[in-house]
């Protein structure tokens, strides 16, 4: 009851001081008229009962102001005021406190950043959902198998036995795991859009609802009747039906079916996965018209479906888990031939997928780990900074405590001024992160189909408010306790020469561990770069700067087989002839891609190529292939025209081998006329006509892998045209073509080479620029934290350092003292930085091309760099102390 | 009129309470209540009188609004609230006890011990 009446009455001072003080002024001018007419009643004249009335009053202004002290307001008042002193203090030395503040918004900008994408990936639960904490996502496991290769998503008869015996959960809903690019047919010219198929409860389950027309219903999803119906997603129909309010019953030809508009989500949904945003949503049951494939929906090794169930009220996830994980042995039983060992588990329904998560967090954790150095890095110099400060301010402190501030009130007051500082970097920090979190969006390659929601919502500003606050804190706090144990009486006496030994030694640590920190920090990033430069010289095999390349499947759009041959028959004539292009050809897929076929191959004429084949990797090329990519055949000839439209490998079809299967198997010997069975092939096997040079197929980093290329190509293809030129100029061109020889097909992944090399180095590119960027800022920050020491010291030692010179010490002397003080701190700050650096950087090492966390070549080149960098730190403020006037020094006290 | 007596330390909180707990009064009121409960033999000083209310009211025990004076002036007046009903209660019994036992000890005669 008091409680609330003091907040309340707190609360009036607070937000209505001036009613307070009209108030109080009213009430005692009332209190002295009504004494006054009183005096008056007992016949005082009028001008003297005033005077008495105020007289007997006292002093009217220490009445107020002992009144105020009631009400608490002055506490308010203290503390307004020493938010005003700090800012005036920082006002006072805009130099040192933008450095600070500039140096502290970069660590904290970089941290919210990095911070932003974790939250974006981690812990940002599905937008636009209804009690999204309720949902949990199916995933099956392999018991035999450890680590994230063991999980699953469900096969579709795997989610209907799970939705319909369960007893956990209010219902199960399913959609694509891998939305398709689908073919939209967008009067005569085809588009590329991205569709997820869903089951009919997936939106009612969600608590979505659609903001135009309907959502799906169980009935749209029958297996015996599909509909072609589909929902577009809000920024889909807003940027490519201009918003049309009559969307609603209208269709649209996707891979060559009508489907009908029933509805647009609402623009907070995008999807249950990350960086996923589907341009429409189809029924699961519309598989097989949109894709053409028939056996999806009874197909028990296709595990391409997530399933998430909403929690009943009063269930808990463990027992949800228990309860599918009991499923699963009763789908073993029944059929044990696929779902053998299959175990269920259950994971929030988060974006990233449950078992994906460790990765995730291994990724961000390490980028959060690197840019907590850079801060700690800035907080260090704003530390040091401080504790130069505040010596310089001894005098002051000890005024104020001779006035009679208490030691809170001074700990108070330093803590106010290093909050401000941090608390307005924590304001630029997240206007940095806003600005750069775009940037680094950019940095993906153009062929990945995702789009990443980075917003900073409320948990990157608790994140952002709570890092500046403890930031302020941290660094503040020593500055403040030193500065609240002043000596009055010899500071004011003038009697102390206030460079003590030990003001110094702490500075000389909190600066050794800066230079042990930032070391630690150039050494990876020196680690990164030099991995990125790998990478980049890492040659892949092929001609990475003359070729553009395509991706096209007209197969979808359920062309016969006749209509697909001739499809790319014509488009290969049309590109050929196009100005600048050399050569044209076709391959299943590019290497280095997301895409992988693998099989084993055996030496000579066998039935089955059984276990103990060697496993080689799959291409399929057309003519013309190695001609394109530019690489070069070492033996034998190049597939013809007429082996690729072969009907098919079984009756005595050929292959191309690389170099590496070469060796492998036939070491030294010529390959070309022998024989190989590829695991899948019975019968006559394969006969080698050429070897080619070995590339790299799956990562830039790898061994060389043994690889076979066959003549015999699916409909879904990608067109690799060579130029003498550039390939940019050819995109058009070839995207015109295209359209001439059929309007409904779209391309995806138009692009050049160069363009698409950026998806096998996004790794390398990513860690080495932020790692990059990182090191130099550490650079940075310690340098110019070192020049700050040094100078301080210098200044505090201005009269020794004339002393010295007054006694006849030469300049080089006052050098090496000076400078050999920073050299000292950077030495030892150099080996602790290294010792940590061996144990640090092995985290790093899968990350990394060619070269080992322990490079000694790197480790010397940055502790030399660094050495130099420190000198040079050094040596500016030290010719300052060479400038020093003995006279002036020592009659200086 | 007799001696007038200087206020005990701690006390005035107590009397703004009791004079209030008669009827609403305005700061100017409750100092002239106070005199005339007790007969003018206490001595306030006039400005310690509205720092003590400003902290009774702080405190929730007392509250105030702005009225009319008998002389048709605006004037704020104070009132009891139900905690400081309480307040008073227990104020009362504690001093009550505490003078029965300061009395006590004063009283004492040296054939008692």
């Amino acid at each position: 009851m008091t409680f609330w009446s003091r907040l309340r009455s707190w609360r009036r001072v607070i937000l209505d001081r001036s009613r307070l003080e009209n108030d109080m002024d009213a009430e005692l001018r009332f209190h002295v008229e009504a004494f006054a007419r009183d005096l008056v009643g007992n016949g005082m004249e009028r001008q003297e009962a005033m005077r008495r009335a105020r007289l007997e009053f006292g002093g009217i202004e220490r009445t107020k102001e002992e009144c105020r002290d009631a009400r608490g307001a002055n506490l308010l008042e203290s503390w307004s005021q020493d938010l005003g002193y700090g800012l005036r203090m920082l006002r006072k030395n805009p130099g040192s406190t933008a450095a600070v503040v500039l140096a502290l918004a970069l660590g904290i900008g970089l941290n919210t950043t990095v911070f932003s994408f974790v939250n974006a990936l981690l812990l940002r639960p599905p937008t636009g959902v209804e009690a999204p904490d309720k949902l949990l996502q199916l995933w099956l496991h392999n018991r035999g198998t450890s680590g994230i290769e063991g999980y699953l998503p469900v096969t579709y008869p795997d989610y209907v036995y799970y939705r319909d015996h369960n007893q956990s959960f209010t219902g199960m809903l399913a959609f694509d795991g891998d939305p398709e690019s689908v073919i939209w047919n967008r009067s005569g010219e085809g588009q590329v859009v991205l569709g997820q198929l869903v089951s009919g409860n997936f939106f009612s389950l969600l608590g979505v609802h659609a903001s135009l027309g309907r959502t799906f219903l169980p009935e749209d999803d029958q297996p015996r009747t599909p509909r072609p119906v589909v929902v577009l997603g809000h920024s889909f129909w807003q940027q490519h039906l201009g918003s049309d309010p009559q969307v609603v019953g209208k269709s649209l030809l996707l891979n060559g079916t009508s489907f009908t508009v029933i509805g647009v989500a609402p623009g907070r949904f995008s999807g249950l996965l990350v960086a996923i945003e589907p341009d429409f949503w189809a029924p699961l049951t519309a598989a097989e018209q949109i894709l053409h494939d028939a056996g999806r929906l009874t197909d028990r090794h296709g595990y391409w479906l997530f399933a998430v169930g909403r929690l009943k009220p009063g269930v808990d996830a463990p027992r949800a888990g228990s309860e599918v994980n009991l499923l699963a042995l009763l789908i073993e039983q029944e059929h044990p031939d696929t779902n053998k060992n299959l175990g269920a588990s259950v994971f929030p329904a988060t974006l990233v997928p449950g078992p994906y998560r460790g990765y995730v967090s291994a990724f961000t954790g390490l980028l959060m780990a690197v840019f907590g150095l850079v801060l700690v890095i800035a907080c260090v110099n704003a530390a040091t900074l401080l504790l130069a400060r505040a010596t310089g301010r001894a005098r002051e402190m000890a005024i104020r405590s001779a006035l009679g501030a208490g030691r809170a009130r001074l700990i108070r007051q330093m803590l106010v001024e290093s909050t401000l500082l941090s608390g307005l970097a924590g304001c630029l920090g997240v206007l940095f992160a806003y600005w750069v979190s775009p940037l680094l969006l950019a940095l993906k390659p153009a062929s990945l189909p995702i789009t990443l929601r980075v917003p900073l919502d409320w948990r990157v500003l608790l994140f952002t408010s709570l890092v500046s606050l403890s930031t302020g804190i941290v660094f503040g706090l020593t500055p403040a306790l030193r500065s609240a144990k002043v000596q009055v009486a010899p500071i004011l006496k003038d009697e102390v020469q206030s460079a003590s030994y030990r003001k110094s030694r702490l500075r000389s640590v909190l600066m050794i561990g800066e230079i042990a920190t930032c070391m630690v920090l150039l050494v990876g990033a020196a680690l990164c770069v030099g991995s990125l430069l790998n990478a980049n010289s890492i040659d892949p095999g092929f001609d990475t700067k003359h070729v553009a390349v395509a991706t096209l499947d007209p197969g979808s759009l359920g062309y016969p087989e006749a209509k697909v041959r001739g499809f790319y028959e014509q488009l290969s004539r049309q590109i050929s002839a196009l100005p600048g292009v050399s050569s044209a050809s076709f391959v299943n897929h590019l290497p280095l891609g997301t895409a992988r076929e693998q099989g084993a191959a055996i030496e000579g004429n066998h039935s089955v190529a059984g276990q103990n084949g060697v496993a080689v990797d799959v291409l399929r090329v057309a003519p013309g292939y190695f001609e394109t990519m530019g690489i070069s055949l070492l033996r034998g000839r190049d597939f013809l025209p007429r082996e690729s439209r072969a009907p098919g490998e079984a009756s005595g079809g050929v292959a191309i081998i690389n170099d590496a299967m070469a060796r492998k198997l036939w070491s030294g010997q010529d390959p070309v006329g022998r024989r190989i069975t590829l695991g899948e092939d019975t019968g006559l096997g394969l006969e080698i006509i050429g070897v080619v040079k070995t590339g790299k197929y799956r990562t830039l980093g790898e061994e060389p892998i043994p690889l076979v290329y066959l003549p015999r190509l699916p409909g879904r293809r990608t067109l690799v045209v060579r130029t003498s030129g550039d390939p940019r100029f050819l995109l058009d061109p070839i995207r015109r073509e295209i359209q001439a020889v059929d309007a409904g097909i779209a391309a995806t992944d138009l692009e050049t080479i160069e363009q698409y090399m950026a998806l096998p180095l996004f790794p390398a590119r990513t860690i080495g620029l932020l790692l990059g960027v990182s090191g130099i800022l550490a650079l940075m920050l310690t340098s110019i934290g070192l020049c700050g020491v040094i100078s301080y010291i210098v200044s505090q030692r201005t009269h020794e350092i004339g002393l010295r010179m007054a006694l006849g010490a030469s300049q080089q002397e006052v050098l090496k003292l000076v400078v050999g003080h920073g050299l000292t701190m950077a030495s030892i700050g150099l080996a602790l930085g290294l010792a940590a650096t061996l144990g640090l950087t092995r985290f790093l090492s899968s990350l990394l091309y060619g070269i080992q966390p322990g490079d000694p070549a790197t480790l010397l080149g940055v502790s030399v760099g660094l050495i130099f960098i420190a000198s040079l730190a050094c040596y500016l403020p030290a010719r300052r102390a060479l400038s020093i006037d003995p006279i002036v020094a020592l009659r200086y006290e | 009129m007799d001696k007038q007596l200087d206020l005990l330390q701690g006390t005035l909180d107590m009397l703004i309470l009791k004079a209030v707990s008669l009827g609403p009064l305005h700061g100017y009121g409750i100092l002239l209540r106070i005199q005339q409960i007790s007969k003018e033999r206490l001595e306030i000083q006039q400005g310690s009188l509205y720092p003590a209310l400003y902290r009774l009211e702080h405190q929730g025990w007392i509250a105030s609004e702005w009225g009319e004076s008998e002389n048709k002036r605006k004037a704020k007046y104070y009132r009891l609230t139900a905690a400081g009903k309480r307040r008073l209660r227990a104020e009362t019994e504690n001093w009550n006890s505490m003078a029965d036992v300061i009395a006590g000890i004063l009283g004492t005669k040296p054939e008692e011990i």
